[in-house]
């Protein structure tokens, strides 16, 4: 019955939009002026429509897309350490100014495949191993700040500590020329992380940029951690400086791991 | 009436139209039709899709005849044609369709004849004055034509209605 009704009205649309489609075609070919109102109406739909299908198009190429950001991020990474080392250079070394050395830190990009959050001891799993050059003993880090260190590697994959584990701590410096400390995880909250052992005699003031120092052999200096916040003093020695974290540890994907090619020479001198 | 006498009368109407598009052109912001109230009279047994042909090739020939646009009042007409028994069921209800009977002032009543009209008449100059400005026409313009076209329009089609609507005919 109710097919019946539906059949006929069917019919109706469609000799209603045939009718309709002659007459604009009538309407085009006998006026200049509604010929072209008529192409520009259709290019303006045509452009919506395929502006829409592009953009359903591009949501399911998010995937690739990632991917090449994340390749173009770690290149990017790689020009901005190079750029840093030769400013440092020249801050450092007037009469070598304009010799600029590598930065000595090979850069791969990987994406987390596994991460715990929710213990003291958390750790991360990337989906890059030695066949894709990741060796023990390097850092990971993103445009945020740093995210763990490799621990061990397969074929295929990577197991790191990460940045949210007791047992981890990274060498931090408060601003470009502040003092240097031990950075750790304040092993609470997700962005919370505490500057320690710095010297009472290094001023600061909450707001400043906490770095990387450098001092690591794992991770290259000057990659921007987090802010400064509120101080105590310890044993009348030192300071322990609140940090609060640029890296937001539950929206991680793609990483950079960075592996220092002079880390086997440099430990070399280490006993 | 007799069937064929609905027919000549939309006929001859038709002509007016024609002598209406081509001479009755006083002022650009009126425009007189009555080609939607001729459509909304067709008789209830005519369904939407012999409607609708009937109205573009009455457009068609409004528009070949006279000295408007090929297409133009095509383009208007079929809409109302295809909008009719929309309008018909909610002015007068289902009846009609239940009893296959056509409206009329006498039976309906003027005010919901009128309403009917307007719609219907609304309808085929916010196509035709959209189609005929191609978007190179102010706002203030259309909207001026439309009222002015819509009130002309309306009371020359109550002219109209007295020979298209069944009771008159009788």
């Amino acid at each position: 019955m109710r097919s019946r009704k539906v059949l006929p009205r069917l019919i109706s649309i469609a000799i209603f939009i045939l009718l309709e489609v002659a007459s604009l075609q009538l309407l085009s070919s006998n006026a200049d002026l509604q010929r072209l109102w008529i192409n520009k109406s259709i290019h303006g739909f045509m452009g919506t429509v395929w502006g829409s299908t592009q953009r359903v198009q591009n949501f399911f190429r998010l995937g690739a897309t990632n991917k090449e950001l994340a390749q173009e991020n770690a290149q990017l990474l790689k020009e901005l350490m190079t750029a840093r080392e030769a400013l440092r250079q020249a801050r450092t070394d007037t009469m070598r100014s304009g010799v600029v050395r590598d930065t000595g830190f090979v850069i791969i990009p990987a994406e987390v495949v596994k991460m715990s959050r929710n213990t003291q001891h958390n750790y991360l799993i990337l989906n890059r191993g030695y066949e894709d050059g990741i060796q023990e003993k390097s850092g990971i880090i993103t445009r945020n700040g740093v995210v763990g260190m490799i621990d061990a590697v397969s074929a295929h994959h990577a197991y790191a500590f990460s940045f949210q584990n007791a047992d981890i701590s990274i060498s931090a410096r408060l601003g470009q020329e502040g003092g240097t400390g031990l950075l750790v995880w304040d092993g609470k909250t997700s962005r919370g992380a505490i500057l320690k052992e710095i010297p009472l005699q290094y001023k600061y003031n909450p707001g400043d940029t906490v770095f990387t120092s450098g001092h690591s052999l794992l991770f290259p200096p000057d990659i921007p951690l987090g802010v400064a916040g509120n101080s105590r003093i310890i044993n009348g020695a030192t300071n322990e400086i609140e940090v609060n974290l640029f890296q937001d540890f539950s929206a991680i994907r793609y990483v950079s791991v960075v592996h220092n090619t002079a880390f086997d020479e440099i430990e070399e001198f280490v006993p | 009436m007799k069937k064929t006498g609905f027919w000549l009368i939309y006929l001859l109407l038709l002509v007016a139209q024609l002598l209406l598009s081509t001479y009755a052109n006083f002022t650009p912001y009126v425009m007189v039709t009555l080609l939607p109230v001729m459509v909304l009279c067709i008789p209830i047994r005519v369904g939407t899709t012999l409607a609708m042909l009937i109205a573009f090739a009455s457009g068609l020939a409004v528009d070949a005849l006279s000295e408007g646009i090929l297409g133009l009042n095509a383009l208007a007409l079929v809409p109302v044609a295809f909008a009719r028994f929309g309008i018909i069921r909610l002015i007068f209800g289902g009846e009609l369709f239940a009893r296959e009977e056509d409206f009329s002032v006498h039976r309906s009543g003027f005010w919901k004849v009128a309403i009917a009209v307007v719609l219907s008449t609304a309808l085929f100059l916010l196509v035709y004055i959209w189609a005929d400005g191609a978007g190179t026409r102010p706002l203030l313009f259309n909207a001026l034509r439309f009222a002015g076209s819509l009130a002309a329009s309306t009371a020359l089609s109550f002219l109209a209605i007295d020979p298209l609507a069944p009771d008159s005919r009788k």
